[in-house]
């Protein structure tokens, strides 16, 4: 790694953040912890296994923070170098699409244009190869799932499988 | 004469049609998942998780126990011919079998291959047989203090072979404890973390966060390359080795198997570190090391009949104390809790046919792999041209398909999603997922057994150590985390780290 990818004091050092939102989980864990009651060591509470857990999550992150800012640490833009990370990006995106419309639209609706979507945007399949598949796989997969072993996908709002 | 019987009882269950059919499409997906780059056993588990909820138990468990092994003699194909890991055990066969292959001994390289993992799975499973019940009898007097400690060594273990800082690791372990919490106390029954939903009132399921971890996350990171296959098209004949390979393979096959079943049994440990250890070993042993990288068939016999033995010892753990001790075993746990079985020490002699199935199929199993990948091989080879661009989003609708049909609830598609990008930004700032997935599944018996013990002692810490065989794990696990701050330790836990995801 060379010396603009390694950095200690800077902001953008993936390490450090990583660390910080470790930190910020534990001491989360922690005040769970505390509010479900610890109990005695007699007779551990719900929120005594949280609350150790949650103290060695700090200090766990507290190490990986040390250690960012003492030996420094990758930047976030050399994690994603010779990367296409424009293709995880779009996938991401159509994935959180997919989330909302899946109970609006139903399987059947959301699936087929989420896999077609998938096929010309990754690395592009032909069309006429793309629009086949994601039309017999999704409908194939809903016709099997629904006639041999009884399992309702959703249907939406539009009453479609 | 017990066990005969026994075994014989084993046969009778896995001979049966139905589970005859589970175990061909067990280990022929796991065939697959070994065949092509990318996708591994953990994500094609837990893939199927759901598939196993429609069947028996035996059923269900039989085909996960079959992509197990499956992928591990599928994995030396990619290997051998494309120089390209199909799971992380075979990333050692690269070395040494895709030479042979370059220098037109593609055949011994593959023959070798899979007789040596024949012959290390079969020897696995006799030991099974053999140790499994005399460990269970042994287990039966393991407390609540012995259970946590054990567990304790077992993520300690894992997160000190994971790649990269150990801290992170262990950062990972606890956020798995963390989530394997949430829902309902199992003492107090009082509701932890669920934020007024009710949904999280049972807990995150395992199906969703292993195949967004695995399934999602791998996707997302295949996106990013361009997969690049460089396959031997050259026609692969004489798939027999010759007299010669055998001589030069009977040792290092030998001493692989063994080494690989002890490994496979050590909680934490599994195939990955076994293929490293065969092949150090057989380098360090050898007369000509200079040999190793440059096509000796020791090197590709001894890691493949390692990773294979490891995978039938990885079983030991699990049926007898109920402890996975890998995140492979973790996900066949979660298939034997979803049909309401918990291994552990009582479930050899209330379920023997459960057992003693499991284990026969296994052979029954390693049968069928011999079948599959000798005679098969081509068709492996055409398997490996499939375009990714039409397999990637097939994946993913088959993850959706499968967390959506094993709760019929979407609240765990977005829970998927939601861990497949989390999974994705963990793995590029290098925090590996195999920890937090192995405490996700001990988190809630890690904490009945510390809790139990603790009132059982009235609050006496000291029975963790006083205990001779929680002192012993605990001991172990204070060496490994102590461990890695030794410049000496922290320069070979560097070598045989490892990346269980992929």
């Amino acid at each position: 790694m060379d010396d603009s990818s390694n950095v200690k004091f800077r902001l953008n050092n993936s390490e450090l953040w990583g660390g910080l939102i470790g930190l910020g989980l534990g001491i989360f864990v922690i005040r769970s912890g505390l509010k479900l009651k610890l109990g005695t060591i007699n007779d551990p509470g719900s929120g005594y296994v949280l609350f150790y857990t949650g103290i060695l999550m700090c200090v766990f992150a507290a190490t990986i923070i040390v250690a960012a800012l003492t030996e420094g640490g990758p930047t976030f833009g050399s994690r994603w170098q010779n990367a296409r990370w424009t293709k995880p990006a779009i996938v991401i995106a159509c994935l959180i699409v997919f989330a909302f419309a899946l109970d609006t639209f139903g399987f059947l609706l959301s699936s087929i244009p989420l896999t077609l979507l998938l096929m010309r945007l990754i690395d592009p399949v032909r069309w006429e190869i793309a629009i086949p598949v994601s039309i017999i796989v999704p409908a194939g997969m809903w016709w099997l799932l629904k006639r041999a072993l009884g399992i309702q996908l959703p249907s939406g709002m539009f009453e479609i499988g | 004469m017990d066990t005969l019987i026994n075994v014989a009882h084993g046969f009778g269950v896995a001979l049966a049609p139905i589970n005859l059919l589970y175990c061909f499409i067990g280990v022929f997906i796991g065939t697959l998942v070994g065949v092509l780059p990318g996708i591994g056993p953990i994500s094609a588990m837990s893939l199927l998780l759901p598939v196993t909820l429609s069947g028996t138990p035996e059923s269900g468990i039989i085909m996960m126990a079959g992509i197990y092994y499956g992928s591990m003699y599928g994995g030396s194909t990619t290997s051998i011919l494309v120089n390209i890991p199909g799971e992380a055990a075979s990333v050692v066969t690269c070395i040494d079998g895709h030479q042979m292959a370059k220098q037109g001994r593609a055949g011994p390289a593959l023959g070798i291959s899979a007789f040596g993992s024949f012959i290390a799975g079969t020897f696995a499973l006799v030991a099974l047989m053999l140790v499994a019940p005399k460990l269970a009898s042994v287990a039966i007097a393991f407390g609540p203090a012995e259970y946590f400690s054990l567990m304790v060594l077992g993520l300690v273990v894992l997160t000190f072979l994971t790649q990269g800082s150990m801290a992170k690791a262990l950062l990972m372990a606890c956020i798995g404890v963390v989530l394997g919490l949430i829902g309902l106390d199992s003492i107090t029954a009082q509701p932890r973390m669920t934020f007024g939903r009710m949904e999280l009132i049972d807990g995150i399921g395992l199906v969703p966060v292993v195949m967004g971890l695995f399934g999602v996350a791998e996707v997302l990171l295949n996106t990013e390359q361009v997969i690049r296959r460089d396959i031997i098209n050259a026609r692969i004949t004489q798939l027999l080795p010759s007299k010669e390979d055998w001589k030069a393979s009977a040792g290092p096959m030998g001493r692989g198997t063994i080494l690989g079943f002890f490994l496979g049994i050590l909680p934490g440990g599994g195939a990955v570190v076994a293929s490293f250890a065969s092949y150090a070993l057989e380098k360090r042993l050898s007369k000509t090391p200079e040999r190793f990288g440059n096509g000796a068939i020791e090197g590709v016999a001894g890691p493949e009949a390692a990773n294979n033995a490891a995978a039938g010892g990885a079983f030991i753990p699990l049926m007898t104390l109920g402890i996975p001790p890998n995140v492979v075993m973790a996900l066949l746990l979660g298939a034997f809790v979803i049909h309401g079985l918990q291994p552990g020490p009582l479930m050899i002699t209330q379920n023997p046919g459960l057992f003693w199935g499991i284990v026969a199929s296994m052979y029954i199993g390693n049968l069928m792999l011999l079948v599959l990948n000798l005679p098969m091989i081509g068709m492996w080879v055409q398997l490996l041209k499939l375009p990714y661009n039409i397999l990637f989003p097939l994946i993913i609708l088959f993850t959706i398909i499968g967390v959506y049909c094993s709760s019929n609830n979407v609240f765990d598609v977005h829970v998927m999603i939601a861990f497949g990008v989390i999974g994705y930004f963990m793995r590029k700032l290098g925090y590996e997922p195999a920890p937090l997935v192995l405490a996700f599944v001990l988190g809630p018996m890690l904490e009945n057994n510390l809790r139990k013990s603790l009132i059982l002692s009235q609050g006496d810490l000291t029975t963790f150590v006083t205990r001779p065989i929680s002192a012993v794990c605990l001991l172990f696990a204070v060496v490994l985390l102590i461990g890695p701050l030794l410049p000496a330790l922290r320069k070979k836990r560097e070598l045989v780290a490892l990346d269980e995801g992929a």
